[in-house]
């Protein structure tokens, strides 16, 4: 969400994030613009995006499903899933997409948890822009 | 062919050196001898033969130096047998007598320094006499690179034996005799002074030697001398009892006297600089005004300016490490700008840039020195204000020398207090902008803001966002480009550009709820003129403030009993915003603006909210409608309104009926069947989790709608043709199923479900097993069952359904 909602990824967290020591980076969306998108790409080679309610990229898939080592990973942003960050509709996705973990966005809440012998992930917000979902 | 016996320039210096390299072995050889038998007159003979090589004229400076030094290292052995001798009782004062009569005044008056300077070791006569009459003597060689050599020789060699105590005048008086003849510092200064004048004047000679053709090279040669006449104020710097008092009231003004009277430019240049140099900070500070009067007196053609921006570096540097350095009485910064402006005045043909250049120099000294005086940051940018509107310039043109400095002027206060805000208190800050053309405003733009963010600088009040966003005008709004270079902008850098001012826009925030208002207006006016291109990165970020500011609002209802009138002014403020967005023919942005606000407007939820609410959904409908016609975009565009109904919880239940109606009627009018199919299926969680205002809470339920949606969904779905596309659909719809069954949806019963299971089983071997997603199918429908089998999930009606079907 940068710019729409804030200036940038904050300063402390920009300085865990050294360029090398991140071999694959999977976002689930949102980036905006080409500028958030090429900084991801200074960090690691291997970027995964798929595509959020707010992407100025038509390109970017609206699921991917990527393979490292012995897992299967599958993200999507999570605005397709109706209703909104329900674990039930995620598990939807999961079986669709047959990943041994799902990683998906939107609520901008940080989730990690176990469902079904599947493990499900949302890594909140990497610039910590507010959402209109927090109650 | 050329002749070979006429030798280049260089190899005939070289000759000539060392012809004379090698009389003087000779000679100094054998004047050795002689003295080592004690034969002092034979002795002094061959030094005088010796002495005779610098006579030459022939040699060219650097020839003449290796000469000169080579016979120094020889009279220096002399000097040393005087001094034994005379320490063994013989008498100087006939000596030195004697030495004058000396045929050739070269040889006479080197002697005649040696033999001085032996004088003044043994303490035989006033010291103060014997200086006093080697000075004057050697008036006698008017030969400029001779008589340089033989006074430096002078100063050298009385280098340790100048007198430099400090006799009181009043001590004098009150014993009423003549102080110690031996002579105080005065008498050393008035020495050096003396011959320091002399040097100058034949050094200054040798510019008018010779055919003008010559000049080049005479300049070239004068340079490498220089060294010898600045020696003088080396010596000068070396005398321990020169106090401050002294050195303002009898040596500076004794040099500068020189130095300005001689009317030389390659002098006046070199020395300035050497006696910023030589003198410690401490006299700079007290004799500012009289150097800098000298500065404004010199030659037109010298560059005063370096001489100033050099001394003003070095004060600067002072002040920095001994902030208690300067004593209080002495208003530095006042007085290099009082002097520097006179001396811009003097010369009307300085060029801007280094006019500018000296103004980049006081504002270094400005926040060195007086870090907490902004005012005096301004009056230097006042008077660039002058300078550039007495001029009546052309817009500076990015690449010239005065724009240049001109950027390097501004960038030094941007830097220096890292705080946009206060950047913002100098006046004349921006008025400096409108001289350069739109490239460098666009530079310098970039710069401040660059400067904000890293800083996180917050802009707190609405003038002052004011000043700034008039401040970076250049990039908010298209500009005319005024001159006849035509740039061809580069889009990525538009682009980068306006990222950052986007980004920037953000940092206009303040915790006052009321200001943030305020800021946001006139952030919105200055803004809303960027045309078309620009609005598209900067109004969003306002109408994102502009809902965060609602929140804010409602979260602190309790504090403010009219918060909800300004929520509602707000909403207002994004309904235009966002409207202006559409006029730029946008759709997809200003669509999911409002399916935003909508859940903005539901959190917030006061009085006025439903209407707004819906307001702004019924816009996202028609801009779906009437301006979105791909129809990948439909789809999404449809989902997110969906699930925007889905999660908000402001509408009654008339309003969200009609919404609900409303996307069920849109799906099923997708283009593409799988599109509709799916549109229809995400419909049903409409009439089952939604929860319209009159529940308070509880989910809607209505499980009947939810099944007509499914049903029709299937429907849709075995219109499709790809057998494929079919079967994929029919195990995402059965997973629906799932989802509302385990959710107690009644209106299933599990006959629905086995039915469908039965059908996938009996289409999927008919999928063409060589594609991929035929793979992908199967494994969704395993998946399907292996959740139904999971004793998590735990359906004792699944596991017989499982069962009756063999699976």
């Amino acid at each position: 969400h940068i710019p729409h909602r804030c200036n940038g990824v904050p300063a402390k967290f920009k300085r865990l994030l050294v360029p090398g020591k991140i071999q694959h980076i999977l976002c689930t969306g949102n980036l905006c613009t080409k500028e958030t998108f090429d900084y991801l790409k200074t960090l690691a080679s291997d970027v995964h995006v798929v595509r959020g309610d707010f992407d100025e990229n038509m390109n970017y898939p609206e699921q991917k499903v990527v393979t490292v080592g012995q897992f299967r990973i599958g993200m999507c942003h999570g605005h397709q899933v109706v209703p909104w960050g329900d674990t039930d509709s995620l598990a939807m996705v999961q079986r669709q997409l047959d990943v041994d973990i799902l990683i998906s966005g939107h609520t901008h809440k940080f989730e990690a948890f176990e469902h079904e012998n599947k493990f499900y992930i949302n890594p909140g917000s990497a610039s910590g822009a507010y959402n209109a979902l927090d109650r | 062919m050329p002749p070979t016996n006429v030798l280049s320039a260089q190899d005939e210096q070289e000759k000539l050196l060392d012809e004379a390299l090698q009389t003087v072995k000779a000679q100094s050889f054998q004047m050795k001898r002689c003295l080592d038998k004690s034969k002092l007159m034979d002795g002094l003979k061959h030094a005088s033969n010796m002495l005779s090589e610098l006579r030459t004229s022939m040699l060219s400076p650097k020839s003449y130096y290796e000469l000169y030094m080579a016979i120094n290292d020889e009279l220096h052995h002399l000097e040393l047998y005087l001094v034994d001798e005379f320490e063994k009782g013989r008498r100087v004062a006939d000596l030195y007598e004697l030495i004058q009569y000396a045929g050739n005044i070269i040889p006479r008056l080197y002697l005649l320094i040696t033999v001085g300077v032996v004088y003044i070791k043994c303490n035989e006569h006033s010291r103060k006499e014997i200086l006093k009459d080697l000075v004057e003597m050697c008036r006698g060689v008017q030969h400029p690179l001779r008589g340089l050599f033989l006074r430096n020789y002078l100063l050298q060699s009385t280098k340790k034996n100048l007198p430099d105590v400090d006799l009181m005048e009043e001590v004098e008086e009150a014993v009423g005799k003549p102080a110690d003849g031996d002579g105080s510092v005065n008498d050393s200064i008035d020495f050096i002074l003396l011959n320091f004048s002399e040097m100058n004047k034949l050094w200054v000679r040798m510019q008018h030697q010779g055919h003008s053709r010559d000049r080049e090279k005479r300049e070239k040669e004068r340079q490498e001398l220089k060294i010898l006449v600045g020696t003088n104020l080396v010596r000068l710097s070396q005398l321990d009892s020169i106090n401050i008092t002294k050195f303002r009231k009898v040596v500076l003004p004794g040099v500068l006297e020189q130095v300005v009277s001689c009317k030389d430019a390659i002098a006046q240049e070199y020395l300035m600089e050497c006696i910023i140099q030589v003198f410690p900070d401490e006299f700079h500070l007290e004799t500012l005004n009289g150097f800098l009067k000298a500065c404004a007196d010199v030659q037109h053609n010298v560059n005063v300016k370096n001489i100033i921006i050099g001394l003003i570096g070095r004060l600067a540097q002072f002040a920095e490490r001994d902030p208690n350095g300067i004593p209080t009485d002495i208003q530095l910064f006042d007085i290099f700008s009082e002097k520097t402006a006179e001396i811009i005045q003097n010369r009307p043909e300085m060029p801007v840039h280094s006019i500018v250049a000296l103004q980049v120099a006081l504002v270094n000294l400005a926040l060195r020195c007086y870090p907490t005086r902004l005012d005096y940051v301004d009056k230097v940018l006042e008077t660039t204000v002058d300078v550039f509107s007495g001029i009546n310039l052309e817009p500076l043109e990015y690449n010239s020398e005065v724009c240049k400095e001109l950027i390097k002027l501004l960038k030094i206060p941007v830097d220096s207090y890292n705080n946009v805000s206060k950047l913002l208190e100098l006046q004349h800050f921006a008025p400096l902008f409108d001289y350069c053309d739109l490239n460098s405003r666009k530079l310098i733009s970039s710069y401040v803001i660059t400067n904000a963010l890293d800083n996180e600088t917050f802009i707190e009040e609405h003038d002052k966002a004011d000043a700034i966003l008039r401040l970076i005008l250049s990039l908010i709004v298209d500009e005319p480009n005024k001159g006849d270079v035509k740039t061809v902008e580069d889009p990525e850098d538009f682009l980068e550009e306006q990222n950052l001012v986007a980004r920037f826009i953000n940092l206009l925030h303040t915790e006052d709820n009321d200001n943030q208002y305020l800021i946001l207006n006139t952030a919105r006016k200055h803004l809303g003129l960027g045309g078309n291109r620009r609005i598209e990165f900067t109004l969003p970020v306002l109408v994102f403030e502009a809902y965060d500011l609602a929140r804010r609002y409602s979260a602190q209802r309790d504090s403010d009993e009219k918060w909800e009138k300004k929520c509602q002014k707000i909403f207002q403020f994004c309904h235009q915003t966002i409207s202006g967005l559409i006029k730029a023919e946008l759709s997809e942005l200003p669509l999911r603006l409002f399916l935003y606000g909508v859940l903005v407007a539901s959190d917030v939820g006061f009085d006025k909210v439903e209407t707004i609410a819906y307001e702004f959904l019924s816009q996202a409908f028609s801009l779906y409608e009437e301006e979105i016609s791909d129809s990948k975009a439909q789809l999404a565009a449809i989902n997110l309104i969906m699930s925007t109904i889905e999660k908000s919880r402001c509408f009654g239940e008339e309003n969200h009926e009609t919404l609900r109606t409303q996307c069920a009627v849109a799906a099923s009018k997708l283009l593409k069947k799988p599109d509709q199919s799916r549109a229809v299926a995400t419909c049903s969680h409409l009439f089952w989790s939604s929860k319209p205002s009159e529940m308070k809470g509880e989910e809607l339920k209505d499980g009947k709608r939810v099944v007509e949606c499914l049903k029709k969904s299937l429907r849709i779905s075995s219109q499709c043709m790809d057998l494929s596309i079919q079967v994929q659909l029919f195990v995402e719809i059965l997973n629906r199923y799932l989802y509302f069954y385990e959710r107690g949806c009644e209106h299933i019963n599990i006959n629905i479900i086995e039915q469908l299971v039965e059908k996938i089983r009996e289409e999927l071997p008919n999928l063409d097993a060589s594609q991929d997603e035929t793979d992908q199918i199967n494994k969704h429908y395993q998946n399907t069952l292996d959740h139904m089998s999971n004793p998590d999930v735990n359906d004792s009606s699944y596991l017989q359904l499982l069962e009756k079907l063999n699976i």
